[in-house]
């Protein structure tokens, strides 16, 4: 696989060396396995790839349920060896549309979860099967929920510019280095956003990613949620690049300027409408080659709708500033080729203006449930701790 | 807290030492005999001078032409009329503590976060009760002030610094954001003022230097040189700024008797760093470059085609992953990060494999060892 090299030339990157160092580990994991006597468990026909499995499941211990959806069931569980260590166990279900074989979302994820490693990308700790050849993913455990809670619930959840720049900047990084990586991720959407206890946004569910195709070779445009999805897709574009995420970033990026769903059309169709409202009519020459895709067709001149100037954008996002509507106007350009690419992103002047982004321990998060529950818990211990300093400390009769 | 900080500076050195006044009868002043028996609406004032109690319209006879000494018989010391109050305790051995009390807290007003370790700031605070104590109770009195002074001179920035800090911990948001205006203000008008120094300096420098040539004085060139070095030296007779910790270090150290351990050396906060979108993270190839076009028909005919450019299909991109999957184990020197991995190798683990092997019979290169393929 091309994908397993890419990383290792980031310059200051720990990602290459955790890479190898996974790696490495799976060496001596098996040259461990290859000298030792089999374990108790392992029968002594067991060949290696079984006790690799065997050893690798015996190090998690599956805990309750966290939730459950068509595709896989989710529950927490810890590393037998440390109890602090938690972790999500994703347990795939058996599909009945790939009753011979993986189902291919699953295949996805573990493919490029595996090879990208980095702080703003969820990720993948082990693989392994349990009985009747389930597919259990070990990810990071990340209990604080997704962006979407925190979007949609404005009476709980308040949140700034500085607080905006800051997920988008997290978003924008993990973005760029998937594409670095040449991964498309197909399926960027705020609930896909999820954070990490110190508040740190994580990309999850790789189910919908590939790497960049070749010339000529044909990808699906039935990919990325229809509120995130830009226009090449929704005209059945089969030849497309980092472009198509980019635009979803951009929808996010709106959608939490608006606290709701930036453009929420109810079909396909329903969707090109929005957009042409939003940011113009894609037409020749905005848009050079766009009446050549399949699902294209030209408007009647009456419903042109011109791409809007700067002073609409300025009327509907100005909260972020101009730098910030500039960005958001780049990431949404009608035009794929146009657009501004994940690099573009970051290297745009918004991030460097002022206010400088949040830092990730004081973004705004949401409590609920269990984790509520862990943080009142610490907080009495906190408090019982704080007694104790006081009186070790001489009392000061005055003032 | 400043207030207090700020009387206690001036005058509260001078709250009574000696015995304090009998107590008496509450209801009459000592010196007009005015009795609260007949005229209710009379405050008793004292002075914590000396703790004599007189009636408010007293005190205004006495005191309105400044300071004088104390009417009471036998006492004579010399009162002045703001520092008159009304008595809080009853007991005035407990109205007595209390000022002791509240001078001191002005003085020694360290925060535990200023010490390198809890058992310090207790020390300090022992110190501090010591003194109070011998305050309160009459022993030693002189040396203790003494010590006492000597600490409030040689540590009297950090005071103040505390001292403010505790007035900011108060302001609400609005009033410290109106502070710091005025800082920047008071800051923008001292750099004006230096400018505008340097500026006259200069222009005086060449004046004296025209008025020279002008009067056929001296030969030009030396005096350019003599006046130009003048203007840049900026006048030796300008006060030279030293570090003020510097000082404040010298002077604790000159001074005797007391000396606080344990006291957190100050650091400077560094500035933040600028913020980086990449946060070190920009990718660039080391062992290859991507060039912008490669004369290669099937790239010009996807360049071309329509379909793949109204898509936003990126040919560059493609070109930049053939490399990178072509060259990317450049990269890799697994040697290397076996070494970093595992660290050296300890020579008697090897030593003890290859014993091992040569008892067995067989050979094995120690080198090798590590790697299983």
């Amino acid at each position: 696989m091309a994908m397993a090299l890419s990383p290792a030339q980031y310059i200051a990157a720990s990602a290459n060396d955790k890479a190898v160092v996974a790696k490495a580990k799976a060496l001596t994991i098996l040259s461990n396995n290859a000298n030792s006597k089999p374990s108790t468990t392992t029968t002594a026909t067991a060949d290696l790839s079984e006790q690799l499995n065997e050893e690798t499941r015996n190090r998690y211990e599956k805990g309750r349920k966290l939730g459950e959806g068509t595709y896989a069931v989710v529950f927490k569980g810890h590393l037998k060896s440390d109890p602090a260590s938690l972790v999500a166990i994703k347990k795939i279900k058996i599909n009945a549309n790939y009753k011979d074989g993986l189902a291919m979302d699953a295949i996805r994820e573990i493919k490029f979860l595996q090879e990208l490693s980095h702080p703003n990308i969820i990720a993948l700790h082990a693989v392994f099967t349990s009985k009747n050849l389930q597919l259990n993913l070990v990810l990071e455990f990340l209990p604080r929920g997704d962006l979407e809670m925190l979007i949609r619930d404005p009476k709980n959840v308040h949140y700034g510019l500085a607080d905006i720049k800051a997920w988008m900047v997290m978003l924008s990084r993990a973005v760029y280095f998937c594409h670095q990586n040449f991964v498309l991720h197909r399926d960027i959407k705020p609930n896909n956003l999820l954070i990490a206890e110190d508040g740190e946004v994580k990309l999850a569910d790789f189910g919908l990613a590939r790497s960049f195709a070749d010339p000529y070779e044909k990808m699906t445009f039935e990919v990325i949620t229809r509120w995130y999805r830009p226009p090449e897709l929704l005209y059945k574009a089969r030849h497309y690049s980092g472009a198509i995420d980019v635009w979803s970033v951009g929808t996010v990026f709106a959608e939490l300027i608006l606290r709701k769903p930036w453009m929420t059309g109810t079909t396909d169709i329903d969707q090109i409408d929005h957009i042409c409202q939003n940011c113009g009519t894609p037409l020749e020459e905005n848009w050079p080659g766009v009446s050549k895709l399949d699902n294209y067709v030209p408007p009647a001149p009456s419903a042109i709708h011109p791409i809007p100037n700067k002073a609409t954008w300025l009327g509907n996002f100005g909260t972020v500033g101009p730098q910030g509507v500039d960005l958001l106007r780049r990431m949404v350009t009608l035009d794929p080729s146009k657009r501004i690419t994940a690099r573009g992103v970051l290297e745009h002047e918004w991030w460097i203006s002022d206010p400088r982004p949040t830092k990730k321990e004081q973004l705004p998060k949401k409590g609920g449930g269990e984790e509520k529950m862990g943080e009142d818990l610490k907080r009495t211990g906190r408090d019982f701790e704080a007694d104790g300093r006081v009186d070790k400390v001489a009392r000061k009769l005055f003032p | 807290m400043s207030r207090l900080a700020q009387r206690g500076g001036t005058a509260a050195a001078t709250i009574s030492t000696t015995a304090l006044p009998m107590p008496s009868d509450d209801a009459i002043c000592p010196v007009c005999k005015a009795s609260r028996y007949w005229n209710s609406q009379v405050p008793m004032l004292m002075n914590p001078e000396c703790y004599h109690k007189i009636c408010k319209e007293c005190v205004d006879r006495y005191f309105s032409h400044g300071p004088a000494p104390c009417p009471v018989a036998g006492c004579g010391k010399t009162l002045r009329r703001n520092r008159f109050r009304k008595q809080t305790f009853e007991d005035l051995q407990v109205e007595r503590e209390i000022d002791i009390r509240k001078w001191l807290a002005g003085i020694f007003n360290r925060r535990e976060d200023e010490f390198d370790s809890l058992k310090d700031y207790n020390d300090y605070l022992n110190q501090v009760e010591d003194w109070t104590y011998n305050l309160i109770q009459n022993i030693d009195v002189e040396a203790t002030k003494k010590q006492i002074n000597a600490y409030k001179e040689a540590n009297q920035k950090d005071i103040a610094e505390n001292v403010s800090l505790a007035n900011q911990e108060h302001l609400t948001y609005e009033q410290r954001q109106a502070a710091e205006k005025q800082q920047a203000r008071l800051r923008r008008e001292a750099a004006r003022r230096e400018a505008e120094e340097e500026r006259r300096i200069k222009e005086e420098g060449r004046n004296s230097i025209l008025n020279k040539v002008a009067s056929g004085e001296a030969n030009l060139r030396d005096t350019n040189r003599v006046e130009l070095k003048r203007a840049s030296g900026r006048g030796p007779a300008k006060p030279q700024l030293t570090d003020p910790f510097l000082e404040d270090a010298s002077k604790g150290a000159a001074s005797p008797g007391f000396q606080i351990k344990g006291l957190k050396k100050r650091v400077q906060v560094a500035p933040e760093a600028p913020f980086d979108p990449f946060e070190g993270l920009l990718y660039k190839p080391q062992y290859h470059v991507v060039r912008d076009n490669y004369p290669w028909d099937f790239l010009d005919s996807t360049r071309k085609d329509i379909k793949h450019a109204a898509g936003g299909y990126d040919v560059a991109q493609y070109c930049a992953r053939a490399l990178c999957d072509a060259f990317s184990g450049l990269g890799v020197f697994i040697e290397d990060e076996i070494a970093a991995r595992e660290g050296p190798p300890a020579p008697e683990v090897v030593e003890q494999a290859a014993a091992e092997a040569a008892t067995s019979g067989i050979s094995v290169d120690p080198k090798i060892k590590d790697d299983v393929f």
